[in-house]
């Protein structure tokens, strides 16, 4: 993976003149819908003063003005289509072929759900699931995919007869998969540890009555316990996968990410998911896309999932 | 009538169902570490089915170490010999563990042989039978201290001390490993 200040360079000789474009393309959309907006406003308002005048309840104000912003949001949304996924056809695709040449990137694709599913990090039933920003090919030696997943499931209430339906995110952020360097038959997970941080000697008996992640297996790494807690289908395997070197690496990366990290070994393949709150990989509509840090921004995005390979050591 | 029967089968009852939950706890766990161990000595095994293809390969290039192969087959014999406690069996490990020390030492003075495709193929399955032997040993000690702890903490110790559960000894292999093998002292 190239580093900050090749990218810099790379931004100065290359980038900058594609970027020049997307610019005034950006600047086009807001100043236009900009314009929208006031005119809706102003719209709104005669009409609103009108009806009031009328007789009309100063409660259709109120319909004016949703009416209006809806109006407007929708123009917004429509007029930025073609550049958000331009910007990442020519922008990310350009960048992320400098950072790590042998990726690929497909904006309108993504890690499906059944493999999502079949890591087994969240067994909670998924009504919703979405997914954006495949990144995939090989870092290395290691074939590698990952990409935005946004996993949901809803509850509804009846209260008399209106039905209420409430949408609950089971995981937002980046999931990755990779080929790992051994050969195993079970599976082995390993998840951020809550109750015995919590509770300690008593919540790892708690853990070890959740049965739904397999046999609880307690390791001797008294830093590695504190963080995450491990689940597996066989002992020896779940050991053979997590090695006293391969635990001071996990754990070296969660410091490193300052996030929650969930990892997964089935088939010989690594599944991790860290959960990220904002939307990535996306061009930002209100901030110059000229300004070198939005782009070191997308820079640090795939580096989370890139840098997975070297954290992790795959490439042995 | 029905009251006393009730007073009775609690009397009786729960301290029995708390005593079979205790002994179950310790036949589960006791379980456990047999089981592991039993995975670890089929490892160890594949491991000594290893040593006569080991020999044959390095027994070519390095002719003035005929004695050290020798002495480690007849080791090996010896090993598969008979059935072995679990003490015996460790320190068997222990030192054909540190007989591949020796080999690695041995094969640093014999390039042809690193560079040979057989040798590479050895040494790959060798490398990874270590790993699942090492994996092996911590699940092994883990059952065992599991395991231990219900033979001394209350109130299961009293459970184990009426059945003769005794406590079991963790593998104690780390220290070991680290030392330069002495492979005359081992295998004579």
């Amino acid at each position: 993976m190239k580093t900050l200040d090749q990218l810099r360079q790379f931004y100065d000789t290359d980038l900058r003149r594609d970027l020049a474009d997307f610019e005034r393309q950006r600047q086009k959309i807001v100043s236009h819908s900009m314009i929208v907006f006031g005119v809706l406003a102003g719209a709104g308002g005669l009409a609103a003063l009108l009806l009031i005048r009328q007789g009309m309840p100063p409660v259709f104000l109120l319909f004016i003005l949703i009416g209006c912003v809806i109006i407007g949001g929708v123009y917004y949304y429509i007029a930025g289509l073609d550049y958000r996924s331009g910007f990442k056809e020519v922008i990310l695709r350009k960048l992320f072929a400098f950072v790590e040449p042998g990726l690929d990137y497909l904006p309108g694709q993504g890690i499906a759900q059944p493999m999502f599913k079949a890591a087994g990090l969240f067994l909670h039933h998924i009504d919703r699931y979405k997914c954006e920003d495949m990144i995939g090919g090989k870092v290395g030696k290691t074939e590698i995919a990952f990409s935005e997943v946004h996993a949901e499931y809803k509850t509804t209430t009846h209260t008399g007869k209106s039905r209420h339906t409430e949408w609950h995110t089971i995981f937002k952020g980046l999931f990755f998969i990779a080929d790992f360097n051994k050969d195993f038959h079970g599976r082995t997970v390993v998840l951020p540890d809550t109750a015995e941080k919590l509770f300690g000697l008593f919540g790892q008996t708690l853990q070890s009555w959740n049965s739904s992640y397999g046999q609880l297996v307690r390791l001797e790494d008294v830093e590695f316990e504190k963080e995450f807690v491990v689940y597996g289908t066989d002992q020896i395997e779940a050991r053979y996968i997590l090695s006293p070197a391969m635990m001071e690496q996990i754990l070296l990366f969660r410091r490193e990410v300052g996030k929650k990290i969930y990892l997964s070994f089935l088939g010989s393949k690594v599944f991790v998911a860290i959960p990220v709150q904002e939307n990535m990989f996306e061009p930002k509509m209100f901030s110059s896309v000229l300004d070198f840090d939005v782009i070191a921004e997308y820079y640090a995005q795939l580096q989370l999932g890139v840098g997975i390979v070297d954290e992790l050591n795959l490439n042995t | 009538m029905l009251t006393i029967l009730i007073v009775i089968v609690a009397v009786l009852g729960v301290p029995l169902l708390i005593l079979a939950v205790m002994y179950n706890l310790l036949i589960s766990r006791r379980n456990q570490v047999h089981n592991i161990f039993g995975t670890m000595d089929a490892m160890l095994e594949k491991r000594w089915d290893l040593v006569p293809n080991l020999v044959a390969t390095v027994q070519g290039y390095a002719q003035h170490e005929k004695s050290l192969f020798e002495n480690v087959t007849q080791a090996r014999s010896r090993a598969m010999a008979g059935q072995m406690s679990h003490n015996e069996m460790v320190q068997y490990d222990n030192a054909v563990s540190q007989l591949m020390g020796v080999f690695r030492a041995t094969v640093e003075n014999y390039p042809q042989l690193k560079a040979s495709e057989n040798f590479l193929h050895l040494q790959r399955t060798l490398n990874e039978l270590e790993e699942q032997i090492s994996a092996a040993r911590r699940a092994y000690n883990a059952a065992v201290t599991d395991y231990n702890n219900a033979v001394e903490m209350f109130p299961t110790n009293i459970i184990a001390s009426m059945f003769n559960f005794e406590r079991k000894t963790l593998l104690e292999f780390s220290e070991q490993d680290r030392q330069n093998p002495d492979v005359g002292k081992i295998i004579r």
